[in-house]
């Protein structure tokens, strides 16, 4: 992905929250969103 | 569901993703657009977006049984359904809790019920199959469990079905296909999952039997879309034909393994192995790859070792047995499986150095030479190291 691009996560348990976190690491510039329909993440 | 952590402390914090610069949003999303790539969620908010990685999970299945309905009869996901049955337990002073299905959830929820609540339960599984942790174990190993957790006060029916949940409004009974009826206050479902896959419906992304469909890199059939975990399809690595694969190990190297893709990397995912672990009481199970059962059910001839090995040298205070069970393929002598049952802990790791030779594609011939680190305190002597001793035992009953 090149800087400044969107990326948007449906889901943030055992998936998306590790892809969220070193999709950022890898891509700083990238704008990433994390959207996930529970109040809280069970982490499992 | 022990109460031995609270819920915040189990939970991945907003902070840790927001600190580092990650936008959160809750709420569920209800729609995507692949043609403008927007998403947009349940209260009208409207993301655009360059790529979409999808990993929504999977819900517990909910099986047509009668009774389903009545209060008391419950299924475990997440947190909030794990605080509905905690507060349903003490609201209803349940003594007799019914499961239904023995995985791996229902056995460590039902142990850990027993052991953590202060007034006695009468705790009964019910299992379809033979056995307990039927994905997990053949029959040999699984005894050795049942019988553990019977000497613990688990009543464990297997070969039966649970043909009706009774009760009037809420639960009080579960009737098996034997006649016989189990006193319930509270049943709790667990025979499997279900990817959660409207939104890549919706979107009319490529479907697979078990879930989206996704190559090696976890990209789906829309260019934009990458999807992983327990949403998505995964490939067995031993056969390469699709499988379920809805275990927490796979779901975080395939959302890690999406992250590579869209910095550029071409690193494949090898497909699963099922890998995963159990905790009732002091034993802990774990197995990898097939079964012996599995295994004769995908066509291969296997040929089994098992050996009864020891957390520590004999003579060491404190040491605990445990066994293993290893299933190798007649036919090219490769490894395909291996099963763990312990009454330490550290043994049940043992299991990655089994997924390790299968991925490796050892034979039993090679396992012959592995050696492990020895120590009196953390292993077996050497020359009771059992992976080297179940190939030992496989190549003598080759040679049969
Ligand atoms: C009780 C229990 C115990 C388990 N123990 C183990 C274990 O010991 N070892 C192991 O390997 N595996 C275990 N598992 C399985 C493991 O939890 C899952 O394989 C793993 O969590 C899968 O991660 P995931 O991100 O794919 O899905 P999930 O963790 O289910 O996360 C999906 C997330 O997406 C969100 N979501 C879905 N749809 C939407 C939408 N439309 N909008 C917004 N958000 C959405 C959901 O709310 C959820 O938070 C266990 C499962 C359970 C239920």
């Amino acid at each position: 992905m090149k800087n400044g691009e969107k990326l948007v996560i449906v889901g943030c348990s055992g998936s998306g929250g590790p892809a969220a976190m070193l999709a950022k690491k890898l891509m700083p510039e990238v704008d990433i969103t994390v959207i996930r329909k529970e109040e809280f993440f069970i982490v499992r | 569901m022990a109460g031995l952590a609270t819920g915040q402390s189990i939970v991945v914090a907003d902070k840790m993703l927001e600190s580092a610069g990650i936008k959160v949003v809750q709420d569920e999303v209800t729609k995507v657009d692949p043609v403008n790539k927007t998403v947009t969620v349940a209260e009208g908010r409207v993301f655009s977006y360059d790529k979409l990685f999808l990993a929504t999970g999977a819900s517990a299945i909910m099986p047509p049984i009668e009774g389903k309905d009545l209060a008391g009869v419950m299924t475990l996901r997440g947190l909030p359904d794990a605080e509905k049955i905690k507060s349903y337990i003490a609201e209803r002073n349940a003594v007799n809790i019914v499961f239904i299905g023995a995985g791996f959830i229902s056995m460590e929820v039902a142990s850990l019920l027993v052991e953590n609540m202060e007034r006695k339960l009468n705790v009964s599984i019910v299992e379809f199959m033979n056995r307990p942790l039927p994905l997990m174990l053949d029959k040999d190993m699984a005894d050795v469990v049942q019988a553990y957790l019977e000497e613990k006060g688990l009543k464990i029916f297997t070969g039966e079905k649970a043909e009706k949940i009774v009760g009037n409004g809420k639960v009080d009974g579960v009737l098996l296909g034997s006649g016989k009826k189990l006193d319930a206050d509270l049943v709790f479902i667990n025979v499997g999952a279900r990817a959660n896959v409207e939104l890549a419906e919706q979107i009319g992304l490529e479907m697979g039997r078990f879930g989206i469909k996704v190559n090696k890199y976890q990209e789906t059939s829309n260019p934009d879309i990458l999807a992983g975990g327990d949403c998505v399809e995964k490939i067995n690595f031993i056969t390469k034909k699709p499988t379920p694969g809805r275990l927490r190990g796979p779901a975080v190297m395939q959302g890690r393994l999406a992250a590579k893709r869209l910095a550029g990397y071409d690193i494949e995912f090898p497909g699963v192995l099922d890998a995963g672990g159990c905790k009732m009481f002091d034993m802990t199970v774990s197995a990898t790859g097939f079964s012996e059962e599995r295994a004769a059910e995908e066509g291969f001839q296997s040929v089994c070792a098992t050996v009864d090995s020891r957390s520590k040298h004999v003579m060491i205070p404190g040491m605990k047995p445990w066994k293993i069970k290893l299933i190798f393929d007649k036919k090219t002598r490769k490894l395909i499986g291996g099963q763990i049952v312990s009454h330490a802990v550290a043994p049940a790791k043992e299991i990655d150095a089994v997924t390790a030779f299968i991925l490796a594609g050892k034979t039993i011939e090679e396992l012959t030479t592995f050696t492990c680190a020895c120590n009196p305190d953390i292993s077996s002597e050497p020359s009771a190291e059992p992976i080297t001793v179940a190939a030992e035992q496989a190549l003598q009953k080759l040679k049969l």
